[in-house]
Parts: structure tokens; C-alpha cells; sequence
């Protein structure tokens, strides 16, 4: 058993590490110059090159899957000379680098040639004071370069007396820097440490975006499974204890029309009949066809927006689990055992209800913790039929835009709740069924 | 005293009475008739539209948004174009024909559908073949490999290859592939695993037969049912998906219409025309259905003598 427990965690460790490498080399591979869409296409090669220095893209691959995995800042550290510390800014709570020089904590700006050191105060300000002598001499070129972390969260070579420009991005547009930074590392602590990244769509922490989302989907998922659960076994049930007859008949082809059609489809037909059709005869009806969330947190300020939501997903997922239950429950009513039950003259309902419902809901419900990424992917396409503010639809918009730290983030969740949930139903059904071999 | 009797010469049945018994087997069962019927109505028109549409699929001839009537039998779309002729057109690039790269209207037979099945039942097999058959490491770390593959959700996989490698047939016909091999692999290993144990496996293996002889020659086609069944599953799988790529922006390129990028751009004007989204949804759905039908009376029609 504690071999099988091992074996199981081992593998679904290498699992995530193959994921992770596949996901990153695949985006790796695809992803085309992304600086082209932050920038937009009147953008000079130049201005895109530095662009790209300064997202650190200018590191071999094997690099960046280091740092997106693990972080950038120890690696950062070695060169800057400092600890590197993470600080909240007061502003927007997101996270601020800064580097820890004698119990200060300080950040450096170059301006007109002369470095200057930029000093955190208590309420998250900072002075500047000229940084004195701080350069340090190439002994092979002669010139002078300093390391540092700047204010956009990277740690930075700036060198002097060398004449090379950069482009550098601000909010007005681009600026021309001379004699100014060299090379960038952006900081990061790495996925494995709870940070991602910063979004390359919105310039902010992938993190920041990324949890209110989950919880979006998280309450949408949850909701349809509380209605589906109990819909989808009684319905499976019903047609398992009636095999060959009418009602087995009705469930099953209903069943198996709605799991074979597309969630988008469904969703569109639900969009028709109850989001349009139904609100010409009844306006107050909580189905809306158009649903606007003017925020993250709009599903708690008005529920009904999740009903059409709710409905699809509950369609969709509604006859694969009803089939699964009822090819269970026919299973489980041709053993010999129930047969017994019947002959010795226990009433059909009490067979039904004692003995054959509790082994017959074994397999569905093992089944459905293995087939978790098969829902994620119904939940995708919901919400991007309706414009839902989740997981699903950010991977989505991610994908479309090229946004990799985005996308390996989210997709990453995703994965790790399908390993997390096979790992946890693997184990579940080796406590319920003691048969199996540990092999 | 006993004569020896001639021995009956038997009559072996001829070739196309051995195909035909093993399609009879179709029309035992009613469930699998009715999923055929809904297919061969798709692929008829598929073929039909080959030579013949109604209209021009694609040219605006007529008032937008029209609701089904005399002239557009099923209407016309935001753009007024036919909808009944673009239908007829979107089973080609599913089911009929892939259109490659490069310039000039260069197509091979077989949809991308098919040819997004044929793929991953080639990558599977081979990949199920050696991890069932010749077992220790290559099994560990082939299904380990399978493991990675099946760990994301479907459709973020699409997204990926997608976003990584852009839109086109063969992309979609490589995203099929790539998501259908780990299926194919796992069942054609589950297979090789109980047919390695026979005997004339033993026997081909004394023969000194080669590895690949014995995994293509002796174990595939003795797997061939549950993967035929199996395939004609993934062939819905693949509508499926195809369907949901058009719908969110991904799918096939135009110009061919493709029924769920229909769908997604009839939604734009879903309060003011209601049919133009409803056919090609409807289209997807009876073929999806048709397949899966087809697939299960199929399969419980073969595996009723099993048991």
C-alpha cells in the first residue's frame, strides 16, 4: 500500500514537471514575437529589441523555464550583491522588489548620467539621494557598469561611458536613454513560489488577476455541480432499475443527444429558448440572453447572472454522468447478490435503495474525479459564450493574445486540479474497492 | 463396411459476402441504423455540394437575416449569403476534403476530421503497441508521456498548439492528433497486453519474427474491433472539437465555411435573426449524435456475444 502511495505521488510529480516543460517549450516555440502586439506595428526593430532585453526575452529558453519556475532573484542576488526582498506597494497591494542595503531598503535610478538611490520611507515613498561611488570597473573593457534594481521591478546593468541606447517605455510613449542599462533580469519568485509573472496584456501581476478569477469559476463549477450531482444519479438510477423500458429509453437517448452535443451549441439553443423566446412572453424571467459583468465580483451583487451560466454546464455534464450511472446500476442489478435479495423475498424497493445503490455509485462518482479536465474544457467554452468573468475565458483571451505567463499560469491550474483530483480519486478507489492489486 | 464419404467441397463465401456479413452487423441493431442514416444524410450532401449548391456559398446575393422561405430554404445569414448552400459546403472540409498550405485551391480527399482520427490512431497505435507489448521501460516511460499529454484539459491543448502554430487544416488535423493519441495509446496497449499472451504470438516470436512484424502484423490486426469502434467515437470527438474551435475563433480557415464559425457569427445578430444560429448548430449536433449513435449500437452489438 505505502509503495502504491509512493509510486502514484512520484509519478503525478514528473507529471507536472513534463506539463510544465511541454507547456513552456510549446509556447516557447509559437509564440512569435509578442513585443510586435504589446507595442503595436509601427513599432522600430530597435524599440522592439530593447523592448524585448527588458522582458528579459533576450535569455536562452532553458533559462527563462528556470526563472518562471523556480525565480529570477537568487540568480539576480549573485550579481546585484544585496538580499532581494519583495515589498507590497501601498497603493495597490502588488508586490515592489527592492534591494536590502544596510537595513534600507533601496532602488536605484539613473538620470542624466548620475545614479541615483531611491530610499523606501515607511509609507511606501521613497527619497532619492545621489548613490555616491558605487561603479564597478569591466577590468577587461575598462568601463564602468553597476548593478542594481530598478524601478520596474528588474534587476539592471547599467554601465557608463559606453554610448549604448535603449529604448526605454514609459507611459508617454518611448524614450531614448543613453549610456543607460544594459541588461535586464526581471524579478520573480517563480510559479513554485506563488508568483507567475506579470501579465504582458495588462502590465500587472498575473497573480493579482488570475485568483479572482478562479473563485469566479470556482462558484460556477461548484453551483452546477450541487444541481447536476443529485439530477444526474436519480435520472441514472431511474433508468438503470428500469433497463429495456420506456423511461430507460427516454433518458438514455436524451442523455447520450445532449453529452454529443457541443457546449456551445446547447448554450446557444438555452440563449434562444429561454434568453430570448421566454423573456418575449415572460420580461422578468432570470434568464438573460445578454449578460454584463461590470466586474469581477458582479455574480455575488446579482446571482441571476449565473443562471444561464448554470444551465449550460448542467446540460452538458448532466448525460455523461447519468450514463455512467446507469451502465453502473445495470452492472450492479444483474450480480448475483441483488438477484438473491430478490429471491428470498425482500421488497424491490428496499433491494434497490440498500444494497444495489451503494455499489452502483462507486464507479460514477471515481469516474468523475478522473475526468476533472473533461469538465474544465465544457467550462471554457461557457464562458466564453457568455462572456463569464473566469478561468476558462482568461486562458482564452490569453491564448488570443499571446500573453505566455498568462497562459502557462492558468493552464497550470488546470493541470494541477486534473492531476490533484486523479492522484486523490486513484486513491479513493483503492480504499473503496480493497480488491485491487497494489502492482 | 464403411465407404469413406468425398468430403463435401464447402463453398467458401466469396469476398463480398464477407463484407457484406460483417456490415450487416450495422442494421442488427436499430441504434446504429439510425446514427448511419444520420451520417450517410451528411456525407450525401457533403458530395452533393461538391458539383452543386443551391447558391454561391459565399457571395452576398441576397437581403441579410432572411427567415427560411421559398428562395433560401433556410434562410439567409448577416452577410446574406445562403445559409443552405453554406451548410452543404462546411461538410466538405470536415468529412471531404483538407486543404494544404501554399497558393492555388490544393485539396487532398478525407476531411480534416478523418484525417485528425487517422493520425492519432497511427501515433496511438505505435506508441500502445510498444508500451503494451515489449513492457518494462519503454511501457514506464511511454505511459508517463501519455500521462503529461492526458493531465491537460483538452481544450486548453488546442489552445496552445493553436496559438503556438497558428490556424490552418493541418494544424487543426495535428491538435486532433495530438489529443486523440493518449486515448488510441491506452486502449491499443489494454489490448496488446492480453493478446501478447497468446499463442501464436509465442509462435511468431520462435518463427524469430521481428518486433515491429509481430506488433503490426500479429497484434494490431487482431485488436481491429474495439479500435474500429473506438475510432468511429473520436471521428464525433473530432466534429466536436473542430465545431468548438470554429465557434471560439480558431478553427478552419475561410474561405470554406465552417459551421462553428457560423454559428459564432450568427450570434453577433442573434436578437434579429434566431435561424442563422440555429442551423449549422443543429448541423453539428445530428452529425455528433449520428456518429455516437452509430458508435454505440455498433459496439453493443459486438460485444453482445462477449459476455
Amino acid at each position: 500500500m505505502a509503495r502504491f502511495l509512493a509510486r502514484s505521488v512520484i509519478s503525478t510529480i514528473v507529471t507536472m514537471i513534463l506539463v510544465s516543460a511541454a507547456l513552456f517549450f510549446m509556447i516557447e516555440v509559437g509564440s512569435g514575437d509578442i513585443t510586435v502586439k504589446i507595442l503595436g506595428i509601427e513599432s522600430t526593430p530597435e524599440q522592439r529589441a530593447s523592448y524585448r532585453a527588458q522582458l528579459g526575452l533576450d535569455a536562452p529558453a532553458w533559462r527563462r523555464y528556470i526563472d518562471w519556475a523556480v525565480g529570477s532573484d537568487w540568480r539576480a542576488e549573485r550579481e546585484v550583491g544585496y538580499d532581494l526582498v519583495t515589498v507590497p506597494n501601498p497603493q495597490n497591494d502588488e508586490p515592489e522588489w527592492w534591494a536590502e542595503v544596510d537595513g534600507e531598503l533601496v532602488r536605484w535610478e539613473l538620470d542624466g548620467g548620475e545614479l541615483y538611490a531611491l530610499v523606501r520611507q515607511e509609507d511606501g515613498s521613497s527619497v532619492s539621494e545621489p548613490a555616491g561611488d558605487v561603479w564597478q570597473v569591466d577590468p577587461e573593457t575598462g568601463n564602468e557598469f553597476f548593478w542594481g534594481v530598478s524601478r520596474n521591478n528588474s534587476a539592471v546593468k547599467w554601465a557608463r561611458g559606453e554610448g549604448a541606447e535603449v529604448w526605454v517605455r514609459t507611459t508617454a510613449g518611448f524614450r531614448r536613454e543613453g549610456d543607460g542599462p544594459q541588461q535586464y533580469i526581471p524579478l520573480r519568485k517563480g510559479l513554485l513560489r506563488g508568483d507567475a509573472g506579470e501579465s504582458l496584456q495588462f502590465g500587472r501581476p498575473v497573480s493579482s488577476i488570475l485568483w479572482p478569477r478562479v473563485r469566479n469559476t470556482a462558484v460556477l463549477a461548484g453551483v452546477a455541480f450541487i444541481v447536476v450531482m443529485p439530477l444526474a444519479l436519480v435520472l441514472g438510477v431511474l433508468a438503470g432499475i428500469n433497463e429495456g423500458k420506456f423511461i430507460d429509453r427516454l433518458i438514455s437517448i436524451t442523455s447520450l443527444g445532449a453529452t454529443a452535443t457541443p457546449e456551445f451549441v446547447t448554450g446557444i439553443f438555452l440563449i434562444i429558448t429561454l434568453g430570448i423566446w421566454l423573456r418575449q412572453v415572460w420580461p422578468e424571467s432570470p434568464f438573460k440572453a445578454v449578460a454584463i459583468f461590470t466586474s469581477a465580483d458582479a455574480i455575488f451583487q446579482d446571482p441571476t447572472l449565473l443562471a444561464l451560466p448554470v444551465l449550460t454546464l448542467t446540460a452538458v455534464e448532466l448525460g455523461y454522468i447519468a450514463r455512467m450511472t446507469r451502465a453502473s446500476m445495470v452492472e450492479v442489478m444483474s450480480t448475483a447478490y441483488i438477484r438473491t435479495a430478490i429471491i428470498k423475498g425482500m421488497p424491490y424497493r428496499r433491494v434497490v435503495m440498500r444494497h444495489a445503490i451503494r455499489n452502483a455509485l462507486m464507479a460514477p462518482i471515481t469516474i468523475i474525479m478522473l475526468h476533472v479536465n473533461w469538465l474544465v474544457g465544457g467550462v471554457v467554452v461557457v464562458e466564453v459564450i457568455f462572456g463569464f468573468p473566469g478561468l476558462g475565458s482568461y486562458i482564452y483571451n490569453a491564448a488570443i493574445f499571446g500573453d505566455f505567463n498568462a497562459v502557462e499560469a492558468a493552464a497550470m491550474i488546470t493541470v494541477g486540479l486534473a492531476v490533484s483530483t486523479r492522484l486523490l480519486g486513484d486513491l479513493a478507489y483503492t480504499f473503496l474497492n480493497p480488491r485491487i492489486r497494489y502492482a | 463396411m464403411a465407404v469413406a464419404q468425398p468430403t463435401q467441397k464447402a463453398e467458401r463465401p466469396s469476398r463480398w459476402q464477407k463484407i457484406w456479413q460483417s456490415i450487416s452487423i450495422i442494421f442488427e441493431s436499430r441504434v446504429a441504423t439510425i446514427g448511419l442514416l444520420m451520417v450517410s444524410f451528411w456525407v450525401l450532401l457533403g458530395f452533393l455540394s461538391l458539383f452543386w449548391t443551391p447558391y454561391e456559398p459565399n457571395s452576398s446575393d441576397f437581403i441579410q437575416n432572411l427567415p427560411p422561405n421559398s428562395v433560401n430554404w433556410l434562410g439567409t445569414d448577416h452577410l446574406g449569403r445562403d445559409i443552405l448552400s453554406r451548410l452543404m459546403q462546411g461538410t466538405q472540409v470536415i468529412l471531404l476534403k483538407t486543404r494544404l498550405p501554399g497558393d492555388g485551391d490544393v485539396a487532398i480527399p478525407g476531411g480534416v476530421a478523418i484525417w485528425g482520427v487517422l493520425g492519432s490512431l497511427l501515433l496511438g497505435s505505435v506508441l500502445g503497441l510498444n508500451a503494451g507489448y515489449r513492457g518494462g521501460w519503454w511501457d514506464q516511460i511511454i505511459m508517463q508521456v501519455l500521462d503529461a499529454l492526458i493531465a491537460f484539459p483538452v481544450i486548453v491543448l488546442y489552445l496552445v498548439v493553436i496559438a503556438a502554430l497558428g490556424q490552418g487544416d493541418l494544424v487543426v488535423i495535428l491538435a486532433i492528433t495530438i489529443t486523440g493519441a493518449p486515448g488510441v495509446a491506452r486502449l491499443v496497449r489494454s489490448l496488446a497486453l492480453d493478446i501478447k499472451t497468446r499463442d501464436y504470438i509465442r509462435a511468431a516470436e520462435t518463427r524469430g519474427e521481428s518486433v515491429w512484424f509481430i506488433m503490426f502484423r500479429e497484434i494490431l490486426p487482431n485488436a481491429r474491433g474495439p479500435i474500429l469502434v473506438d475510432a468511429m467515437l473520436r471521428v464525433g470527438y473530432a466534429i466536436f472539437a473542430i465545431g468548438t474551435l470554429g465557434f471560439l475563433g480558431l478553427g478552419l480557415p475561410p474561405p470554406d465555411p465552417d459551421w462553428g464559425n457560423m454559428v459564432n457569427e450568427a450570434r453577433k445578430s442573434i436578437f434579429s435573426n434566431q435561424w442563422a444560429v440555429l442551423w449549422p448548430a443543429l448541423a453539428i449536433a445530428s452529425l455528433v449524435v449520428g456518429l455516437n449513435l452509430f458508435a454505440d449500437g455498433l459496439r453493443e452489438e459486438l460485444t453482445r456475444y462477449q459476455k
